[in-house]
């Protein structure tokens, strides 16, 4: 059955206005680094046009500024500077050749921003900080307020001559628009603030004036915070009352639902694998039930099913997949064509899309290396038909076997245990991390299309090599734990990865030790908590878990730690570990770091998360082998994370 | 001055002065190559008298790429040559920093494994190196002789090869970092930086200057470096490289940024180690003492007294891009101060801020025209209101344009906000920037009037007559964003900091005292301090994950929580504030929602502060704000507003 036999709603063509979608699948705005000097560039152009080129029915282009007074990033686009236009035209142009519209987002972040590139005071409603940037801003005179609707006006007008088939105006998550909105952050006395109808003044006319500069032809959505969840915010029934003016003003053609104000509560608009699929649907149900404008429904649609199931059930009449299409950009094609297996899930890690944007870094993503390289030629192998051994089926070797087949390389790979993904299959058995193993089965999809020959149970050694001879030998055979010093000869004293593999299944009460500050372990410590260990983390940092931040799962990682009653200790070191003789009992001293003062902490095991040693045995005994090319890649190269062993392996299984 | 006097170094090489201007993270750069505004923002400390310019470090290899705007030597040749130029044509000498940050970098950037001596994970970034083979060893000596050879082709006087608290070079040093088993781990430790040293002489030549920027002392990390080794790592280094002088610095895999604490730590920590390293070198082999060196007096005393015979005074000359111009001119008075806050110059954050100063703006944006108003014909009368940052310079610049300026402030002290927070523990040299403005107004002729309120009567005198009104009047307590009950005790943190000790003591209930902080600077932590000393038992209440989340760098953080943990002070971390009591503060947890309570009689509350501007009325001819009154920020934007008012002064008028 073909997808649109399969996903009936999903390949429903529509009308948005005066334009018509060939589906309902949205590739939704969202920041990707990738302007330079304020400016577009071929990386978005194909960027976007690989996703029009994969199905997408509509693309919504980055968030572009409306005045020179919002700079919240340093490669936010400058949508006022009349240098825009030109490579605006290069974006639509190539997204136009795949025959798929393209909106532009344009904003104004008001005082969700920072003065750092700008070196301008922040303007917004009223002098409220926002909570994450802790800036003061300036409120708006009526002056300003005018130069910014104008600013609205222009940067419409260069979206129009640059190509676009329509604006969005960003109204939530991060706008003075939403701050104009909303009680929390509007506190003016005049006509702008106060009643619903002056907060909404702003947005009417902005709309009008936008309108009036796009002309009928071209399509105007705006994205609405319908919940801000936050004390004195806008709420889902305030949003439904704008939703219905912008509906009575007859100038807007759809409304995007989304949750949350995303510098109070980022993880509601990049929502991580531990926030359910759907979680902000209600709100576009609402919208749509309210409004007969239609509604795009946001947040962690990953695939086809769900997608279309959302559509079935009437919450929206549309879907926005970013991440989802970020990590196969054929998400909508493979739909389509009936293979929605075939889809290369995204795996809500957050870890190179939202992680890096949010770090001032270009978007990436762990799964797809291609991300943000489309506009690169694909590397060409020199020489295909090697005969290649892979060493490990971790995602470093698995990516390195795909990439190689890809290349046209004869690949097999060889497993020592009896399953593919390594440390990756212990990471996915901790509580909520199941998607993060999808990767390992993305790749095995991937692999089993191109031919990788993949064995388990099967070491390679120095003898195996010898008799199979490859021409190329790549070691992907990943990282072992290291032994702490004060936890030598204490056998309750083990790594996260014996506890998760099941080589020890500790009782009572755990310590944890987190020196890697990453999910490790408060997985782990998530998984002892549920089976009734009293748990405690103890870290040498700042925070436990303290790249959880990073990928937005700090906060759910607070809820959580506080509902399973697990300690957190933070600046403690662990100097030594002890037996009490009588009880046999694990006797730790901890030094608080800031003064050296000591403590004491008796329980039943210590399990550690800390850096690991690359097991690269294989490696050191063959790499100056005579006749095989021996390479490697992953954590047996230096123990990281499985977006360099995705990198690497790409990077290596294309130039060999 | 000794400080003023030529230096002839052992390879010929002659400094105009002892004055260093050190290397530095600035992101100024363009992609990895040295930029235009390098350029300018160099030259301007060349010509403001800086003897040498060392450029900022440049990593000699690809293997590193530490932050975004990093050079990279092998794209640094046009930037060199222009800085050389610069340098020469004022008349200093510019060295190039060249250096590979190992196992201290991120793969963010370069997307490959760190090099390293050993696999050593970094304990603040938590990343996992790889450990170097024998070929990856030499070819970054080599990497480092290219470099050097390539900055002096390019008119470099020479370079300054990094072996400090970030350097690749130190972790091959430190036992901490190289557990090699091969020659060079063990008691081979320094051959590392044996060869880098003898390839980057043999490249560049006798005739220029190699200096070597040595980590003296580790502190956190015991087994490493320091003071009593160092000196002998020091000698045989300078003998593998015949080097022309050592910079002493400190740093370490736990403390990366310990050579440039904040004003928490007294000026002079370094000068011990600094003698020692002077004892064991030849007498050919120049010292340079560096940290947190920003009084001349104390450079010169380290020059006549000390060890040194230079001083490397890197963030005194971003603050005051003239120093040495000052010195020579004999007002040493006239030097703006650099108070040690880290706030604008530590630039080492993903989002590439550039470099600058709080109390010079200009600083990292030379290549543009600057914000300062040009000598006026015609001048006017100019009404000030406010002495704070914003006030102050708004009137400095104004009358250094010809204007007549009066300025009047309703308190008895002029420095405004600077003045509030220098009151709080470890935060007193902020005073210095206030005195300075304060000073400087004077002399240039401005009528400072203290104790006096203006009016809206005093504004429209002024604008009737043909003058100009700037309004600095700052900001105010904002509203707590939480009730507040009958019985409770809130007190806002500038109130109290403008008291007198005894009126402090009086003022306040003996017994328990909370902190609210929901900004997370130096100002929460230093005022939870404060009350520590007067006695109170505190309480920091914070939204954060952690105490003091902005402050400038992870060393200056991790220092501010040993305070408070030696002062006792109790931290509340994840918590917002819902309500004052008498005797207690309801807080909630800002993820759970969690309630609870925390006991204080009093509340001192550091939220975000309102402007003041009761006398504002509109946009209109003649008149303008800076500053807080505009938005409560910083001492940044303050002088940065004020300056644009003082330029804008002309356009008022009109
Ligand atoms: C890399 C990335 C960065 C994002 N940054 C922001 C942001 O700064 N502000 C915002 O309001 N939403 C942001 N979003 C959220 C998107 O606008 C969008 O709502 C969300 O990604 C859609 O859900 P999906 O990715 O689960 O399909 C970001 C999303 C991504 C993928
Ligand atoms: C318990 C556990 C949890 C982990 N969680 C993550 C994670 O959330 N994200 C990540 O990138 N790596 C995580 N890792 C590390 C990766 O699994 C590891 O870097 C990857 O498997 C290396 O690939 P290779 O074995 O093919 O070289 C985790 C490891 C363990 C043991
Ligand atoms: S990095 Fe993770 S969350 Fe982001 S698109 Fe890729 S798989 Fe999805
Ligand atoms: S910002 Fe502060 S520390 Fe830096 S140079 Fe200026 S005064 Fe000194």
């Amino acid at each position: 059955m073909t997808g649109t036999g399969r996903f009936p709603h999903l390949f429903r063509p529509m009308r948005l206005g005066p334009i018509t979608l060939a589906n309902r699948i949205v590739f939704g705005a969202h920041p990707t680094g990738y302007a330079e000097d304020g400016l577009p560039t071929e990386r978005h152009a194909a960027y976007y046009a690989a996703r029009a080129r994969g199905g997408a029915g509509l693309i919504i282009a980055e968030e572009q500024s409306v005045h020179p007074s919002d700079r919240p990033r340093e490669r936010t686009i400058r949508g006022f500077d009349p240098a825009v236009v030109a490579r605006h035209r290069k974006v639509t142009e190539a997204v136009h050749r795949e025959g798929v519209p393209i909106l532009a987002q344009i904003n104004h972040n008001g005082g969700q921003s920072t003065s750092l590139y700008s070196r301008r005071p922040l303007w917004a409603p009223s002098p409220v900080a926002d909570p994450a940037f802790r800036e003061v801003p300036k409120a708006l005179e009526r002056q300003e307020i005018s130069e910014i609707i104008d600013g609205y006006g222009l940067v419409a007008g260069h979206c129009v001559e640059g190509g676009f088939d329509g604006v969005e105006l960003q109204c939530a998550h991060s706008s003075i628009v939403r701050a104009f909105l909303s009680p929390a952050t509007n506190r003016r006395g005049d006509r702008y603030g106060g009643s619903p109808a002056n907060r909404t003044r702003l947005l009417s006319e902005i709309i009008s004036e936008v309108r009036r500069r796009i002309g009928p032809d071209l399509v105007l959505g705006v994205r609405l915070c319908c919940d801000e969840l936050v004390d004195g915010g806008t709420t889902l029934e305030d949003a439904i009352a704008v939703a219905r003016v912008l509906e009575a003003s007859g100038k807007v053609d759809y409304v995007g639902a989304s949750i949350g104000v995303s510098t109070a509560a980022p993880h509601l608009d990049g929502a991580s694998m531990h926030i359910p699929p759907g979680y902000a649907l209600f709100v576009a149900n609402a919208l749509r039930r309210a409004v007969d404008l239609p509604v795009i429904g946001a947040g962690r649609f990953k695939d086809p099913v769900q997608a279309d199931r959302a559509l079935a059930d009437g919450h929206c009449d549309l879907v926005d997949v970013v991440r989802g299409q970020i990590a196969d950009p054929d998400f909508a094609a493979k739909a389509r064509a009936g293979a929605p297996e075939a889809v290369r899930v995204c795996l809500s890690c957050n870890q190179d899309c939202v992680g890096r944007v949010r770090a001032n870094r270009r978007l990436g993503c762990v799964e797809n290396p291609r991300v943000g390289r489309e506009f690169l030629p694909a590397l060409s192998s020199r020489r295909a038909g090697r005969d290649v051994l892979v060493a490990g089926a971790g995602p470093a070797g698995l990516q390195t076997a795909l990439a190689a087949a890809r290349a046209g390389h004869r690949v097999r790979v060889y497993e020592a245990e009896r399953a593919a993904g390594g440390q990756v299959l212990l990471a996915a058995s901790t509580p909520g991390r199941a998607e993060f193993g999808v990767l390992v089965r993305n790749q095995l999809t991937e692999c089993r299309r191109l031919g990788v020959r993949v064995e388990y149970g099967r070491p390679v050694d120095a003898e195996l090599v010898r008799r199979e001879a490859p021409e190329v030998l790549v070691v992907a055979t990943g990282a072992r734990p290291r032994r702490p010093a004060w936890g030598r000869g204490r056998e309750r004293v083990v790594d996260v990865r014996d506890v998760l593999s099941g080589r020890v299944r500790p009782s009572g009460s755990v310590l944890l030790v987190d020196e890697v500050g990453f999910h490790q372990a408060t997985g782990t410590a998530e998984l002892l908590a549920d089976r009734g260990c009293v748990v405690e983390v103890v870290t040498s940092a700042m925070v436990v878990g303290q790249d959880l931040a990073t990928t937005l799962d700090l906060e759910n990682w607070c809820v959580r730690a506080t509902a399973k009653g697990i300690g957190e200790t933070c600046d403690h070191e662990v100097v030594r570990v002890g037996e009490c003789a009588r009880t046999g009992r694990l006797e730790v001293e901890l030094a608080y770091l800031p003064t050296g003062e000591t403590s004491g902490r008796t329980v039943d095991w210590v399990v550690c998360a800390l850096p690991q040693a690359p097991l690269d045995g294989l490696y050191r005994a063959l790499r100056r082998h005579p006749s095989v090319q021996t390479l490697r890649v992953g954590d047996c190269v230096a123990p990281r994370r499985v977006d360099m062993a995705v990198i690497e392996g790409e990077r290596i299984g294309t130039s060999l | 001055m000794q400080l003023l006097s030529p230096l002839r170094l052992a390879c010929g090489v002659t400094s105009p002065n002892r004055l260093v201007f050190g290397p530095h993270v600035t992101n100024l750069g363009h992609g990895r190559a040295l930029s235009e505004r390098h350029t300018a923002y160099y030259r301007r400390r060349a010509c403001g008298g800086s003897g040498i310019i060392v450029t900022e470090t440049a990593s000699v290899h690809d293997s590193d790429w530490p932050y975004e705007r990093a050079p990279l030597a092998a794209r640094c040749a046009p930037g060199w040559a222009a800085i050389a130029r610069a340098c020469h044509d004022e008349g200093g000498l510019a060295l190039a920093g060249l250096g590979h940050t190992g196992l201290q970098g991120t793969d963010a950037y370069g997307r490959t494994a760190l090099w390293a001596p050993s696999d050593v994970a970094d304990p603040l970034s938590r990343e996992v190196p790889r450990e170097m083979d024998t070929p990856e060893i030499a070819e970054i000596v080599a990497a480092f002789a290219n470099a050097a050879r390539l900055a002096v082709r390019s008119g470099m006087d020479g370079v300054e090869v990094d072996a400090g608290g970030r350097a690749l070079i130190r972790q091959f040093l430190s036992a901490v970092t190289n557990l090699r088993a091969d020659g060079y781990g063990g008691a081979q430790r320094t051959r590392f930086a044996r060869e880098v040293l003898g390839a980057v002489r043999r490249a560049v030549g006798r005739g220029a200057v190699v200096g070597l920027r040595l980590c003296c002392d580790e502190p956190g990390t015991p087994g490493g470096i320091t003071p009593e080794t160092a000196p002998a790592i020091a000698a045989e280094l300078a003998a593998a490289g015949a080097v022309d002088y050592v910079v002493v610095v400190r740093g370490s895999l736990r403390a990366p940024d310990v050579s440039r604490p904040d004003g928490h730590v007294p000026p002079g920590f370094n000068d011990a180690a600094a003698r020692r390293v002077r004892a064991a070198l030849p007498s050919s082999v120049a010292v340079c003492a560096q940290g947190s060196i920003v009084d001349p007096r104390h450079a010169e005393e380290l020059l006549t007294e000390g060890p040194a015979a230079l001083v490397e005074m890197t963030r005194a000359q971003i603050a005051d891009a003239r120093l040495g111009a000052k010195l020579a001119a004999g007002t040493p008075e006239r030097v703006r101060p650099c108070v040690l806050c880290n706030q604008a110059c530590q630039v080492r954050d993903p989002r590439n801020p550039p470099v600058s100063c709080i109390g010079d703006p200009y600083s990292g944006h030379e290549s543009h025209p600057p914000v300062v108003p040009a000598p006026v014909d015609d001048p006017v009368e100019v009404l000030v209101i406010g002495a704070g940052p914003a006030g102050l310079e708004t009137a400095r610049n104004a009358a250094k344009a010809g204007h007549r300026v009066r300025v009047v402030e309703q308190r008895e002290r002029t420095g405004g906000m600077l003045r509030v927070l220098a009151a709080g523990a470890g935060l007193g040299r902020l005073a210095l920037l206030a005195d300075w403005l304060t000073a400087e107004c004077e002399r240039l002729g401005v009528r400072i009037e203290t104790g006096v309120r203006a009016g809206a009567a005093d504004i429209d005198a002024r604008l009737a007559t043909g003058g100009v009104v700037v309004l600095c009047a700052g900001g105010r307590m904002g509203e707590p964003g939480y009730p507040i009950e009958e019985g409770a005790v809130v007190h806002d943190v500038a109130e109290l900091l403008s008291l007198p000790e005894e009126e402090l003591r009086r003022r306040l209930p003996a017994g328990p005292a909370t902190v609210h902080d929901p900004f997370g600077g130096v100002s929460g932590v230093s005022v939870a301090e404060t009350l520590a000393a007067l006695g109170h038992e505190v309480t920091l209440v914070t939204p954060d994950h952690l105490v003091g989340a902005r402050i400038a760098t992870p060393d200056d953080r991790a220092r501010a929580l040993a305070r408070l943990a030696r002062a006792r002070v109790g931290v509340v971390k994840r918590c917002a504030v819902r309500g004052a009591a008498e005797g207690v503060l309801r807080i909630e947890h800002v993820h759970t929602g969690e309630t609870g309570e925390v006991k204080g009689g009093f509340v001192v509350e550091c939220g975000f502060r309102l402007p003041d501007d009761g006398l504002w009325r509109g946009e209109r001819l003649g008149m303008d704000r800076a500053g807080d009154v505009v938005a409560p920020r910083g001492v940044y934007e303050a002088i940065l507003e004020g300056r644009r008012a003082a330029a804008g002064i002309e356009e008022m008028y009109r």
